[in-house]
């Protein structure tokens, strides 16, 4: 479709102006056959009008012959060159003739009755009209006839007309839609340039209400939302980039400042070990950071699938428990597990989301309290819940609590914790499940949930 | 014992060859796939640790080649831990994986583990001075005392009795006691350790237990 016009204003003009056409076509065409058709019916009774003339006229002159005579009678009724007129009797002999041009006499059938009428074409076109009369002489055929050329060419100057006014109405037509459509797309424009105004840098800014036009509120409506999915995508790609650049400036900091430091001076072998060990440290710390970001790469990957088993709740929390119960005795807390029924998921995965919530329970955990996890159906799906007493969390950091390396305190880094990372892959765990994460913090308890949706129906991710 | 270490990177070669050749193996090493599997070929090993990302021929063809001739067990080192890439050399013939970046004493326990040959002994029970553990009877003596462990406590003993004199890092430690196939960030193997020497090291002289720093813990009697 090359032929078809790339820009809106084009193609609505065109389609405007071909609806003009179609419209002016169909009125002139039933204006033209109205005329044609008045014409003819004009023409006609005239015809018929001569014939009932030349009737009377041979009554009133007894016969033909001494009609014949006083032709100017009739001549001056006929007048011009179009018109003709034969009166023939039943031997074909013709009795009075009107004939400019010379036409040979047409042959026609019989007509006792009403008047008939045929248009003959063959060196010209001619109406014709006739009927047989009695006579006292005989019987006779009056035939009246006028030439077509006349009109055909009075009726093909007017088709001529027609087809100008037509052309030249598409054409006005087309530039008037031009214009119009071009001033009705002006909204359209407008929108476009304010949205190619804003680029990476200016994502805060909004396309304005300026135009009325509903259609255009809507579109508007959805590209306002789209900047701002776009503008909170693009700050957290920023601030994460700058995080984790941050995460691993402060290891590799430490690894070549006391490397450095070390290395100023000649040591004894237990300082080198000690450096060598410090190192280790800091090294798996970049191992351990790299491993979270690789696997919340891979799950938040849009093609990345879970292989789902059947899990016993009560089971998995127990393994989890007795992993944690020394880490929990340390701080002199209790894990307690409620957990209950069964759940559709992928085992590695889920063990990993709830190990990451009893850490962080027992790391924010009041010293001396219970960490809890308990589970319920709600209808079809699973709730898993990680609880712990403590300072709530205030209320502005929950709705981050779930970004990467957020951290409600920036000097709460302790060595050997999650380098912020924990919590964001308890939730790319569960949105590769489909299911969400929540948490609510008070004065009587902080509680995460997961919830997973039944098996087999996927949920929309958000 | 022979190992190769088929490995582009030079650092890592060096490494590997210093620390195993420590561990009291001969090593051999190639620094690309055309070399290595000159000499794969050509020597007999008892181990061959392969890269997979190698210049000229890679790893994976390079273990085809290998397994057409000899069912020498190989392990394979590789930096993408998809999960593909471990089941397509596990189907190729290998006989183990690690993920990079690995824990050199992880790749020691591994490299143990693929040359001790054929099932590890069915020991029930094991000594090491005075300690005593009877896998049958679940008990645990030292100097004739009897020592109460928790379930965990005893299956962390026992592993480490198990190999003893080998260094096992955290994660592997967490992975046979606990099934915790992940690190958790945590130190909880440290805290089990702690609480497992409260009861066999802390009463008595000798200790047996020993922290390897940076690397992970050990069970033996120093001398």
């Amino acid at each position: 479709m090359k032929l078809w016009p790339q820009t809106l204003s084009l193609r609505l003009a065109l389609m405007f102006a071909l609806s003009c056409v179609l419209l002016l076509g169909g009125i002139s065409v039933y204006l033209y056959q109205s005329l044609h058709h008045e014409i003819a019916w004009r023409d006609d009774q005239a015809l018929a009008g001569r014939i009932e003339r030349m009737d009377a006229l041979i009554e009133d002159s007894q016969t033909v012959e001494a009609l014949r005579r006083r032709p100017q009678l009739y001549e001056n009724m006929l007048g011009n060159r179009d018109n003709f007129l034969w009166i023939v009797d039943d031997a074909g002999n013709t009795q009075i003739e009107i004939n400019p041009v010379n036409l040979p006499l047409p042959v026609l059938p019989r007509n006792d009755g009403a008047i008939q009428w045929r248009t003959i074409d063959r060196t010209m076109p001619i109406r014709l009209a006739w009927r047989r009369i009695e006579d006292s002489s005989g019987n006779l055929t009056l035939i009246a006839g006028k030439l077509l050329t006349e009109r055909n060419q009075m009726l093909a100057a007017y088709r001529m007309k027609v087809w100008l006014a037509l052309a030249t109405g598409g054409g006005l037509a087309f530039l008037l839609g031009l214009a119009i459509s071009h001033r009705g797309m002006r909204p359209v424009r407008d929108l476009a340039e304010r949205a190619a105004a804003i680029d990476a840098q200016h994502l805060y800014l909004r396309l304005e209400d300026t135009s009325q036009a509903s259609e255009l509120r809507a579109l508007r409506a959805a590209l306002n939302q789209m900047l701002a999915r776009l503008e909170a995508g693009f700050a957290q790609l920023s601030r994460f980039s700058e995080d984790l650049a941050h995460e691993m400036r402060t290891p590799l900091g430490n690894l070549m400042g006391q490397t450095q430091q070390a290395l100023g001076r000649t040591r004894t072998v237990d300082q080198y070990q000690d450096l060598l060990a410090s190192n280790q440290e800091e090294y798996e710390r970049l191992a351990r950071m790299i491993d979270n970001m690789l696997f919340l790469a891979r799950t938040e990957q849009p093609a990345a699938t879970v292989r789902r088993e059947r899990i016993d709740l009560s089971e998995l929390a127990t393994q989890l428990c007795e992993y944690f119960d020394g880490l929990a005795e340390e701080r002199g807390m209790k894990l307690i597990n409620r957990a209950r029924g069964t759940v559709d998921a992928d085992p590695d995965l889920l063990r990993r989301a709830l190990a990451n919530l009893l850490v962080n329970a027992l790391r924010y955990g009041a010293p001396g309290s219970a960490v809890g996890i308990d589970s319920r159906m709600q209808g079809d799906k699973v709730e898993i819940s990680v609880c712990n007493l403590g300072e709530p969390i205030a209320q502005d950091h929950l709705p981050h609590l779930f970004d990467r390396f957020y951290r409600c305190d920036s000097s709460r880094n302790q060595p050997g914790d999650s380098g912020g990372l924990g919590l964001a892959i308890v939730r790319s765990i569960l949105h590769l499940h489909g299911g969400s994460v929540t948490v609510c913090s008070d004065k009587e308890e902080t509680r995460f949930t997961m919830l997973f949706p039944p098996h087999g129906v996927p949920v929309q991710l958000n | 014992m022979r190992i190769l270490v088929v490995e582009d990177e030079k650092k890592t070669a060096d490494y590997l060859q210093k620390g195993l050749a420590e561990s009291g193996y001969l090593v051999e090493v190639a620094l690309n796939g055309i070399d290595g599997q000159h000499l794969a070929l050509e020597l007999e090993f008892d181990l061959i640790i392969l890269d997979v990302m190698l210049p000229g021929l890679d790893g994976w063809q390079l273990l085809q080649r290998i397994r057409r001739t000899s069912s020498v067990p190989v392990l394979f080192l590789t930096a993408r831990d998809a999960v593909e890439d471990r089941v397509k050399g596990l189907e190729l013939g290998a006989d183990d994986y690690l993920v990079k970046p690995f824990s050199y004493a992880e790749l020691l326990a591994r490299v143990r583990t693929l040359l001790r040959r054929g099932p590890p002994r069915a020991v029930e029970l094991f000594q090491v001075a005075d300690l005593q553990l009877d896998l049958l009877r679940r008990r645990v003596t030292r100097q004739g005392e009897r020592i109460v462990l928790t379930n965990k406590e005893f299956a962390l003993l026992h592993l480490l009795l198990c190999r003893e004199g080998e260094v096992l890092s955290r994660t592997y430690i967490a992975s046979q006691v606990w099934q915790m196939n992940f690190d958790s960030d945590t130190n909880v193997v440290d805290v089990a350790i702690r609480r497992l020497r409260a009861k066999i090291d802390d009463p008595y002289p000798v200790k047996l237990i020993q922290t390897v720093r940076g690397m992970g813990y050990a069970l033996e009697a120093q001398s």
